[in-house]
């Protein structure tokens, strides 16, 4: 059973391929708790429908705290309105 | 296909794809097809705002304070602007709206353009506080070369796929030849020509307002001309909301969740859809050019913006499957970002009203968990 206000893994793989390991924050945002851990992410409305933080997920599982409305595909989630309910591995494009 | 304003013959708007179907009769929202439509209504309508609220009075000493090419940058940036939304303003309407077959689509494109309308209204409200009589500027936006020439480019796809659907509704499909130009109207090539305006309409939405919009937010970053960027960082949240509707489109096709030919078309004219992005980045680049012709200002030079664009073409051509064909990897712009932020957008909720309330309302779920406490 995955507990939703567990902290979780989070691996980060950036553009050059190095991982960072970070651990989840119940109360933040996946874009808050990478902001925290000085790792730059694009970002615009924060909210959930421009899609400008548009990130791959290799692996594990997220909840939307708001309904995305941004376009994003099966392997692909939005960091600013999503909190990790497993371990992940995600990939930052740029 | 003639076109109806309510077509009598009973239809599944479920079964109906985005384009090209049978006219919409019944404006029901009740059944969507595609409901990301529905929710962007929602969310543009929470948005709404009117360019008088914003007060752009101490703007006008601020520009007296530029330097003349500061000036030249401001002004040029504004005369583009309009540009843009007196296209999009209207375009998506005529273009859009005869061929649309599903409701939730019709009132999500009748919605783009009623926003894009409150945008041309605002660039009035900032020149009538700039200038006694702003006429000479409004004049200029059809006499500059600089930007007739990114109007031609900009209307061509809309103005071919108006005139292609005005044949098919008034001959049907055939070919003919109208002042001595030959011209073949077959479902396909109407399809074609949709899904290259798509993508026009997508790469504007995506690339074309970022250049003034760098300009207008390096300006507030000075503290100059505050109500202008206020009025621009409404106006860029606005667009961003456009710019998920046509990546939506776009995907839906490429993906064969809407219909089967669009999705061959998309496959079949890839190479021309990516050549109008990259024009539009090229053009854009030129723009920026031009801007800083007579000078740089503060904070921004040529380069930097260039490299901007670089950066957001990556991002926007990955989102519809093109790649990313340039080398930037990181934002040359940072402080960008604070000014595109949604809820930076406010200042306060008693001055004017915060979009995820509004939202909230609409879409409050409330659990059974949540009475589990309450007794009575």
């Amino acid at each position: 059973m995955t507990n939703k206000d567990d902290d979780h893994r989070i691996d980060v793989i950036d553009t050059v391929s190095q991982k960072v390991t970070i651990t989840s924050q119940a109360n933040k945002t996946l874009l808050e708790t990478l902001e925290s851990h000085n790792i730059d992410v694009q970002f615009h409305c924060r909210e959930g429908f421009c899609g400008a933080c548009r990130t791959k997920i290799l692996s594990g599982e997220v909840d939307y705290t708001t309904d995305p409305l941004a376009f994003i595909d099966d392997d692909e989630i939005l960091p600013c309105c999503c909190k990790p309910i497993s371990d992940i591995t995600i990939k930052i494009a740029f | 296909m003639k076109y109806t304003t309510f077509n009598q013959e009973k239809t599944n708007q479920l079964e109906e794809p985005m384009f090209f179907g049978k006219p919409v009769n019944v404006a029901r929202y009740d059944q969507q097809k595609h409901s990301i439509f529905e929710k962007l209504i929602e969310k543009q309508i929470s948005f709404f705002w009117r360019p008088e609220e914003v007060d752009v009075s101490r703007d006008r000493v601020d520009f007296q304070k530029l330097s003349d090419p500061e000036k030249h940058i401001f002004i040029s940036n504004l005369k583009y602007q309009t540009l843009l939304d007196s296209v999009q303003g209207r375009s998506p309407n005529i273009a859009f709206l005869p061929i649309i077959s599903i409701p939730e689509l019709e009132t999500w494109v009748e919605t783009w353009s009623f926003f894009e309308t409150i945008h041309s209204r605002s660039y009035t409200h900032i020149l009538r506080n700039l200038f006694v009589d702003p006429s000479e500027i409004f004049e200029d936006i059809v006499e500059n070369d600089e930007i007739k020439r990114r109007a031609t480019d900009i209307s061509r796809y809309y103005d071919d796929l108006i005139y292609a659907t005005q044949l098919w509704q008034t001959q049907g499909e055939g070919t003919y030849t109208l002042d001595g130009e030959p011209y073949v109207v077959s479902m396909r090539e109407l399809k074609k020509k949709l899904y290259l305006c798509m993508n026009s309409v997508n790469a504007l939405e995506a690339i074309r307002f970022y250049v003034s919009f760098a300009c207008t937010f390096a300006f507030a970053e000075r503290e100059l001309m505050e109500g202008n960027s206020k009025i621009i960082r409404l106006i860029a949240r606005d667009e961003n909301l456009h710019l998920t509707s046509t990546q939506h489109i776009l995907n839906l096709w490429a993906k064969g969740k809407d219909d089967s030919e669009m999705a061959e078309i998309a496959v079949e004219c890839q190479d021309e859809a990516q050549a109008i992005f990259l024009k539009a980045v090229e053009q854009e680049k030129q723009w920026a050019e031009y801007l800083f012709q007579h000078g740089s200002m503060i904070g921004l030079n040529k380069e930097i913006l260039c490299q901007y664009v670089e950066y957001i073409a990556n991002q926007r051509m990955s989102a519809i499957g093109m790649g990313t064909p340039f080398e930037v990897t990181s934002n040359p712009l940072p402080w960008m970002n604070n000014y595109l932020v949604s809820d930076n957008v406010q200042v306060a909720p008693q001055e004017s009203e915060i979009s995820s309330y509004l939202v909230g309302q609409i879409d409050s779920s409330v659990s059974e968990d949540d009475f589990a406490d309450f007794e009575l």
